[in-house]
């Protein structure tokens, strides 16, 4: 099958960045490359941040996933996003007194900390008590939603059709969590670099609808 | 025990391999010829007998840079990954240490880091169907050492037909700073068993190349690597925009044709002092001439243009 690029649309919507074709197999393709991606590189730093909530691990993680995050655009939508998660998480989950204590360190510390989201999401859910499959298929939903929602937003496909497909993609991502769930942040790869090339292109685009 | 080992140190200001060893199936050549008499740097080519590695052969190598040395690794050519037999992996492992004489003494402590150059510019991996690969590959650099690393892989062997063929290929590539503090990480893995194929994934792309500059002594050639990048990349993104607006017909979309040759640049580490440019290219050639293009302002400090 010929698979032309209609635009190579590259952009961030909080932290999906997706490469679009008008054939929907091929955005189905792409939906779920992209959905491997966040698997098998950040599925394993929300694991280990869940697996122990404390403020050295997720420390530790922070700078480990801002030496392995080496693409530009999507290292900073994860600082963009990261932030924002935990500053709201801080905010709104006052029955957690440690989120705001880990936050406010964090703020002040000395290491170069850069507040990746993956890690974060992990830490909130750790310290939230829910159980690691929970968390780790909800890091992958949130993923898929982000992607589909961007694609709407880029008109690149109806509200409906984007439904549809997300319907079809979280059979995909089932099994995609099967596979990646679980590991430790040592394992973390990709395995898609093809989507990494086109994604670092973000920054070459004439018009962008959403921010690097 | 390693199947090589090479030590590059100063002696009498001149970069030296003071001690070169390897066993099958690996072999070090260090041809004095390569660069003009006078070319402060060492070329070592590192060869494996048959021209490719079998299913089950296990490749580790260390190299050990000194201060203000400069080095280049290359090979002769591609390598070849044969067939696995069974569920046999070949593998390749490399270790590389900068290392400052402030490491062996410890009375001196005015020198930090040491300034030297390590060139890493193999030709690329070519998995035959069926093979199973696994590099890694780890630089433990000084805050001031430099280091260029080219890692790339290709489709296979276009003419036998067989496109992103194999079953297995991981590449680890991790760069650390002192006291183990992680640079760079990446880890690319390819594999056969995912429930999209390896060839789905890459389109029509055939070669997939990642290239790394850090360092001080870079810093020109990392921002006329990302200049000529960007340049390359708004003009073949825009083209294609353009013509796919003036097609009429909103339902025919073969106006906006794949890009032969995309790259994107990023910077990495602290205050963003290394560069790294991801490349997919329909065609081993063009990766080939982009490489040496990129790369040629690198033939003063080593004597000759990697990929010549």
């Amino acid at each position: 099958m010929v698979v032309t690029f209609l635009t190579i649309a590259s952009f961030r919507f909080r932290d999906a960045t997706v490469l679009i074709d008008i054939e929907s197999l091929s955005l189905s393709f792409t939906f779920s490359a992209f959905t491997f991606i966040r698997s098998s590189l950040l599925l394993p730093f929300v694991y280990s941040s869940l697996k122990s909530p404390d403020i050295e691990t997720w420390q530790r993680l922070d700078l480990l996933l801002d030496a392995t995050l080496t693409n530009q655009v999507s290292s900073k939508a994860s600082i963009s996003q990261g932030s924002a998660l935990f500053r709201i998480a801080a905010s709104v989950f006052t029955e957690i007194p440690s989120l705001k204590m880990i936050r406010d360190a964090s703020l002040g510390s000395s290491k170069e900390l850069r507040f990746h989201h993956a890690p974060i999401f992990g830490l909130v859910c750790g310290l939230l008590g829910m159980d690691a499959e929970t968390s780790q298929r909800a890091y992958l939903f949130v993923t898929l939603r982000d992607v589909v929602s961007a694609a709407t937003r880029l008109n690149l496909v109806g509200p409906m059709g984007a439904s549809v497909m997300q319907h079809r993609i979280a059979v995909v991502a089932e099994t995609v969590l099967e596979k990646w769930k679980d590991r430790e942040a040592s394992e973390a790869c990709q395995t898609s670099p093809l989507l990494d090339v086109v994604q670092g292109c973000h920054g070459y685009l004439f018009s962008r609808l959403f921010c690097s | 025990m390693a199947t090589g080992k090479v030590v590059v140190e100063k002696i009498r200001g001149r970069s030296t391999a003071t001690s070169c060893f390897s066993k099958y199936p690996l072999k070090f050549i260090l041809p004095t010829k390569v660069a003009p008499v006078g070319t402060d740097v060492v070329w070592i080519y590192s060869i494996t007998y048959g021209g490719g590695i079998v299913s089950g052969d296990s490749i580790s190598c260390e190299f050990t840079i000194g201060d203000g040395c400069t080095a280049v690794l290359t090979t002769q050519s591609s390598t070849k990954v044969y067939k696995a037999i069974g569920s046999k992996c070949s593998e390749q492992t490399l270790e590389v240490m900068f290392l400052s004489h402030v490491c062996y003494n410890h009375l001196s402590c005015a020198r930090i880091g040491s300034e030297s150059l390590l060139v890493v510019v193999p030709d690329p991996v070519t998995c035959f169907s069926t093979a199973r690969y696994y590099q890694k590959q780890n630089f433990r650099l000084l805050s001031d050492s430099n280091l260029v690393l080219v890692d790339w892989i290709t489709s296979g062997r276009h003419a036998n037909g067989e496109k992103w063929d194999f079953e297995f290929y991981k590449s680890i590539n991790n760069v650390y700073l002192e006291d183990d503090k992680p640079l760079f990480l990446d880890t690319v893995l390819l594999e056969k068993r995912n429930i999209q194929s390896i060839a789905e994934r890459m389109q029509d792309y055939h070669a997939i190349a990642m290239v790394i500059l850090f360092g001080p002594k870079l810093r020109e050639l990392q921002k006329q690597v990302q200049e000529n990048v960007k340049n390359m990349m708004s003009e073949q993104l825009q083209i294609s925009y353009s013509s796919r607006r003036h097609n009429p017909d909103s339902r025919v979309r073969n106006g906006f044709m794949k890009p032969e040759f995309i790259a994107s640049c990023s910077t990495f580490g602290p205050e963003g002092k290394g560069v790294v440019v991801r490349i997919a290219s329909d065609s081993t050639e063009s990766v080939y001439n982009f490489l040496r293009q990129q790369l040629g302002d690198l033939e003063p400090l080593l004597g000759q243009s990697p990929y010549a």
